[in-house]
């Protein structure tokens, strides 16, 4: 027996060989491309907002190729996109990552959705010192481990509140306390705190300050509080899911006010067609709407020209996610020209020194790898639609009362 | 020991020929493989710190993400208040030990669905804990952890042989459980509790003492993470799957012996990693349909199975086939 188990043993040890001898040979593909490495959560939890990355890399990527691809000295370098789906699970993210550096040999990688998992992500491309986009982390606080390699295009949370501080008090002076509710989670809770921070500068006093964990089902004790609490301004933070369920928890409970904000609700399609009348009134902020009218010399030439590209392709508005993911590409692909080159380092200098005005607006990353702050659009749903009601420039309605 | 191991030291051969080549892979194999083999080590810890409690005392736990969280926060927070490295994983693993003695007097008065039950609550109590205590823990924001410097190569090398450190360390206490006094009271509790209490056995402390060890492997394990991903948050660390996935990999492999969780995480890893790259909508519940058949056909896990008769007739079977198409050739 022992003999055949051997001879057995021996065959699989053959086979776990061969395979092995394949994985190793495959990826040593052509050398003349450039390879980009996208770990993204599509199936999971956030198996959404990793679809939407996918649709705008891939409407950046169809355009890039079809122009030959990207321009590195002196020859036309045409551009792979390496995509794992790593089932919105923070550990696998980090594996999928280490596996498109080492075993795919991508040149750069574009972050996963979030400012959690695009922390882990980023902590591995840290080390091998390979410059990762990140299109959808927007909290200060995935930029402040002196991470050399990390470029975010979405602008810091805080110019998002005092814009919208500032102009809330200016339509309805009479607005006096704001309640104030967040996730525990990195960008909602960074977005409830700009705003109690925020609310004294601009004459506003906080009445109720909460966080809710993470997959609470039920608000109802919360909501009553802050109905007792009686404010002028609801503001709640959270995921698309989390705000469905509490404004329909709010509708049950009678709870109203002047001024409902939610952020980032608005901002996604999916909430508007969930919630149906009961969105309409809240308002939040954005970091991109399609009612901007940048003009540019990318892939895509204007915000206008993305926006029908888009709505061509998949028959609905894109919002910032796919905005910022195709813009977080279209400033690597500036890099990659600037720099001539597709040597991590040069590339790496070349992101510092990326100043272009985009399809999505002006890209300027500062010492920490974050775009430079703007004026962010403050939108709000009104009969069913979304509008701008911020900046000026391009403002379609006024602030309406909740 | 089983009928296909033939004999321990046949077991303890592949074993130790498994470390050899862990050991080694750092100068052989990529980053990728290395990283592998990581997650290798680090299931096998928590596989074999599951099997304490769960496989000897037959305690259905469900609290091996609540060490391993817990170990990863006391870790994190030590090294970030400036302990060296290897000091803070040991700090972590002291912790979990103080916790789960702590604990275990009380929570392992529940039996069976109680105790599966309670076990639960304790990572769900965990997770919300870290996540409340934001000005301690960093709350949802995470906790940062200072990264290694000295590159990738030299990064992989130190967590892999950390990892392997605790496994090897997991596994040689197995053996000594298993061989002792403390094994053999274990098995007594597992079969009837209450006649082992009759005749003499301590059952608390017998209990508590599988609780503890179960939980130091785990808080090490849990730690070094930490230190590997340079970033921690409650929703990753207190994850609910991870404390499903670490009983189903023991249960796979055979529970209540130190070969037995070995097996199960490697079978599972192969698992996730070829099948389940082909299941990409239906993982979980592939999941699902694996603890089924577990319960269903697999009581003992694979290495209670008769494998030299499912062996021979498999390959009696490949030959009459073999043969039936040469003869129809």
């Amino acid at each position: 027996m022992q003999l055949r188990l051997r001879k057995h043993w021996s065959r699989l040890a053959c086979a776990a060989a061969v395979v092995g001898a394949m994985g190793a040979g495959a990826p040593q593909a052509l050398a003349d491309v450039i390879k980009i490495g996208a770990p993204l959560a599509l199936t999971g939890g956030l198996a959404d907002e990793g679809k939407k990355q996918k649709i705008a890399y891939d409407m950046w990527l169809e355009r890039v190729n079809a122009a030959g691809g990207i321009k590195v000295g002196d020859t036309m370098m045409p551009v792979e996109l390496v995509v794992y789906d790593y089932q919105t699970d923070g550990k696998r993210a980090g594996q999928l990552t280490e596996k498109l550096i080492t075993s795919d040999k991508v040149n750069f990688i574009t972050a996963p959705f979030g400012s959690g998992h695009t922390k882990i992500a980023a902590g591995v491309a840290e080390r091998y010192g390979v410059p990762i986009m990140a299109s959808v982390a927007s909290s200060e606080s995935v930029y402040d481990q002196g991470f050399q390699n990390l470029f975010g295009t979405l602008a810091p949370n805080t110019g998002l509140t005092d814009n919208m501080l500032k102009l809330f008090k200016a339509k309805m002076p009479d607005t006096k306390t704001v309640a104030v509710l967040g996730r525990e989670d990195v960008f909602p809770n960074a977005m409830a705190k700009a705003l109690v921070e925020g609310a004294p500068n601009f004459g506003y006093s906080v009445v109720y300050d909460q966080r809710y964990s993470v997959g609470t089902l039920d608000h109802s004790a919360t909501l009553s509080a802050i109905k007792a609490a009686n404010a002028d301004w609801i503001y709640v933070t959270g995921y698309t899911q989390d705000l469905i369920l509490l404004r329909k928890q709010m509708a049950d409970l009678g709870l109203t006010a002047k001024i409902v904000t939610m952020i980032t609700g608005p901002a996604y399609k999916e909430f508007v067609d969930a919630l149906g009348p009961l969105a309409d009134g809240v308002n939040s902020a954005s970091w991109w709407h399609h009612a901007t009218t940048y003009q540019s010399s990318d892939v895509f030439g204007s915000t206008k020209a993305f926006y029908d590209a888009f709505v061509a392709r998949e028959g609905s508005d894109p919002d910032y996610v796919h905005a910022s993911s195709a813009a977080a590409l279209v400033a690597l692909q500036a890099a990659i020209e600037n720099a001539g080159s597709i040597d991590p380092d040069k590339v790496r200098a070349a992101l510092r020194d990326v100043s272009i005005t985009t399809f999505y607006g002006p890209i300027d990353f500062g010492a920490n790898g974050m775009n430079g702050g703007r004026d962010l659009p403050i939108i709000q749903v009104q009969d069913g639609t979304v509008v701008v009601l911020f900046p000026e420039a391009i403002k379609q309605a006024e602030l309406k009362a909740f | 020991m089983s009928a296909f191991i033939g004999g321990k030291n046949l077991g303890l051969t592949i074993v130790l020929g498994v470390v050899a080549v862990l050991i080694a892979l750092p100068f052989i194999g990529d980053n990728y493989l290395v990283r592998l083999a990581t997650f290798l080590c680090l299931f096998s810890a928590l596989a074999l710190g599951w099997n304490f409690i769960g496989g000897y005392a037959g305690y259905p736990s469900f609290a091996t993400a609540a060490f391993y969280g817990l170990g990863a926060y006391v870790g994190a927070l030590l090294q970030n208040a400036g302990t060296p490295m290897p000091l803070a994983w040991l700090g972590a693993g002291l912790g979990c030990a103080i916790f789960a003695a702590a604990l275990g007097p009380t929570l392992l008065r529940l039996k069976g669905h109680y105790f599966a039950v309670g076990s639960i609550a304790i990572v769900e109590i965990m997770r919300l804990l870290a996540s409340i205590f934001a000005d301690f823990t960093g709350g949802g924001m995470g906790l940062n952890v200072p990264i290694l410097r000295g590159g990738p190569d030299f990064a992989g090398m130190v967590f892999l042989y950390a990892m392997l450190a605790v496994a090897a360390a997991a596994f040689l206490t197995t053996l000594a459980v298993d061989r002792g006094r403390l094994g053999f009271g274990l098995r007594c509790i597992q079969q009837n509790e209450d006649a082992a209490n009759m005749l003499g056995v301590d059952v608390n402390a017998y209990k508590t003492a599988a609780f503890v060890l179960s939980a130091i492997f785990c808080g090490l394990a849990g730690a070094i993470y930490a230190s590997w991903v340079a970033y921690i948050d409650p929703t990753d660390v207190f994850s609910i799957l991870l404390t499903l996935k670490v009983p189903v990999m023991v249960l796979l492999g055979g529970a209540g012996g130190a070969y037995g969780p070995l097996v199960g995480v490697v079978a599972f890893m192969a698992m996730e990693e070829l099948i389940w790259s082909n299941f990409l909508e239906l993982h979980h519940g592939v999941l699902g349909v694996i603890i089924v058949i577990l319960v269903f056909f697999l009581p003992g896990g694979l290495l209670k199975l008769r494998w030299p008769q499912i062996l021979g007739r498999f390959r009696a079977g490949g030959d009459a086939k073999s043969e039936a198409k040469a003869a129809a050739e």
